[in-house]
């Protein structure tokens, strides 16, 4: 135990130091070495998966060393109109401030990356605790329990404690859903050793992630699981949506790791399993942006 | 104890954005320490807060209001749950807060560490706004 508790303080101290200087690069990487002659069933996707640099998946920062950045891509494609009309009305909140010295130094990000603003002067859908939508979830480094039954999968993300479905019992998806979901609408099949999940569906004021990026109602989502090794899932996504990017846009390619299902994440008094990390309820929630977080921004209530 | 304080502050030091992207709002360069008295403590999602005197250079008392950046489920992970955060930070303790300010330059900050009068650090060391994320690498 005392030798557990040592290489994890020191791979925690190392991660911080790296996120620090690397911005959510750093850490443990996403194969434990220990694990690599360990057996799996390449199509068995149970269990919970973190991309979080830190031993047990503690979150709210950065990501693990190979486990991809926070954002969806930096390679954005050409936006049509009112894709650029909807990119320029979201004010996000993460990323490299907007003017500052920081973001003038990296011409090579994307401007979606460097124009944070504060939460007060932001649009951020999940600063109301919205949902965060399916691309903006899969990206967050906090961790995901993948739950197999016989004609789906249920997906529950930590933060914010929320499933998805992804039916695998055959079903097609929706041609033209009355009801747009936050979650979308998703099936799932195995193509080889990669299970795909297409989705469709999709209620618009959900960003692809953090730095404000748009999507349509007409979003179609393709994602593509492989388990790579024992403890390490890899995924792809693929957002084609004519209305707003002018070609499909190809995510970075994410890895998770696998964490124990009871032990990998426990409270400090020893129930183990995903937190229940929430935005709510509503009424303090309120309370934290009016005595804090506005003010922090400069507006005074 | 000193193992544990180890790993309070590694897993501390280690959340650098706050799940409500609120790191934006203050300016880790200019942090600093300062005696304060607390006088609100609040346990609750999206984030903890921490509200406190401090008084100014000529002795007028100032009310601040403070961010945690690590929420209930991450520090209950840590050993500092409700019951232990609260009894910490009942209103009128003294403590040492780093507080890195807001930009607005209103009586608001990000709260990095608190450290109780017996020398104890409270929470761990709470908070660093981290960088952005670098640029990907192509694929």
């Amino acid at each position: 135990m005392r030798n557990r508790f040592a290489i994890f303080t020191g791979t925690a101290l190392l991660f911080s130091s790296l996120a620090l200087a690397q911005g959510g690069r750093g850490g443990i990487l996403a194969a434990n070495p220990a694990n690599a002659n360990k057996p799996y069933d390449k199509h068995d996707l149970s269990g919970i998966w973190t991309r979080n640099g830190t031993p047990a998946g503690y979150g709210g920062g950065g990501t693990c060393r190979d486990c991809g950045d926070r954002g969806y891509s930096n390679d954005v494609p050409p936006m049509t109109p009112l894709g650029q009309k909807m990119f320029d009305a979201n004010k996000p909140s993460y990323g490299r401030n907007l003017g500052s010295p920081d973001a003038n130094a990296h011409p090579e990000e994307h401007i979606g990356r460097r124009r944070a603003v504060p939460p007060a002067n932001g649009t951020d859908p999940y600063q109301y605790c919205n949902p965060e939508g399916v691309t903006r979830a899969l990206i967050y480094p906090d961790p995901l329990e993948m739950n197999v039954l016989p004609d789906k999968i249920m997906q529950q993300f930590e933060w914010t404690y929320v499933l998805r479905t992804i039916w695998t019992d055959g079903r097609k998806l929706p041609e033209d859903a009355d009801q747009l979901r936050w979650w979308g609408y998703s099936t799932g099949h195995w193509d080889g050793d990669t299970f795909v999940v297409d989705s469709n569906g999709f209620d618009e004021r959900t960003w692809i992630d953090h730095f404000g990026y748009p999507h349509s109602t007409d979003m179609k989502l393709q994602e593509r699981y492989k388990r790579t090794a024992y403890d390490v899932m890899e995924l792809s996504m693929t957002v084609t949506d004519p209305k707003i990017y002018t070609r499909p846009w190809i995510s970075q390619t994410k890895k998770f790791r696998k964490l124990d299902t009871k032990d990998g994440i426990k409270t400090a008094d020893g129930w183990g399993g995903l937190m229940e990390d929430l935005c709510a309820p509503a009424d303090e929630v309120e309370q934290f942006n009016k005595r804090v977080r506005d003010p922090a921004g400069g507006v005074i209530h | 104890m000193k193992l544990k304080i180890s790993i309070l502050f590694a897993l501390g030091a280690a959340v650098l954005l706050a799940h409500h992207g609120t790191g934006v709002s203050y300016d880790a360069s200019k942090a600093y320490s300062v005696k304060a008295t607390v006088t609100e403590f609040r346990y609750a999602n999206p984030h903890p807060q921490i509200f406190f005197d401090v008084k100014d250079d000529k002795g007028n008392v100032v009310h601040w209001s403070g961010e945690i950046a690590p929420n209930p489920a991450q520090l209950v992970q840590i050993g500092w749950g409700r019951k232990r955060s609260e009894a910490a930070l009942t209103p009128g303790t003294e403590v040492t807060l780093t507080i890195a300010p807001s930009f607005a330059g209103t009586p608001v900050g990000l709260i990095q560490k608190i450290v109780n009068a017996a020398g104890e650090v409270v929470l761990g060391a709470v908070a660093l706004p981290g960088p952005a994320p670098a640029p990907e690498k192509k694929e």
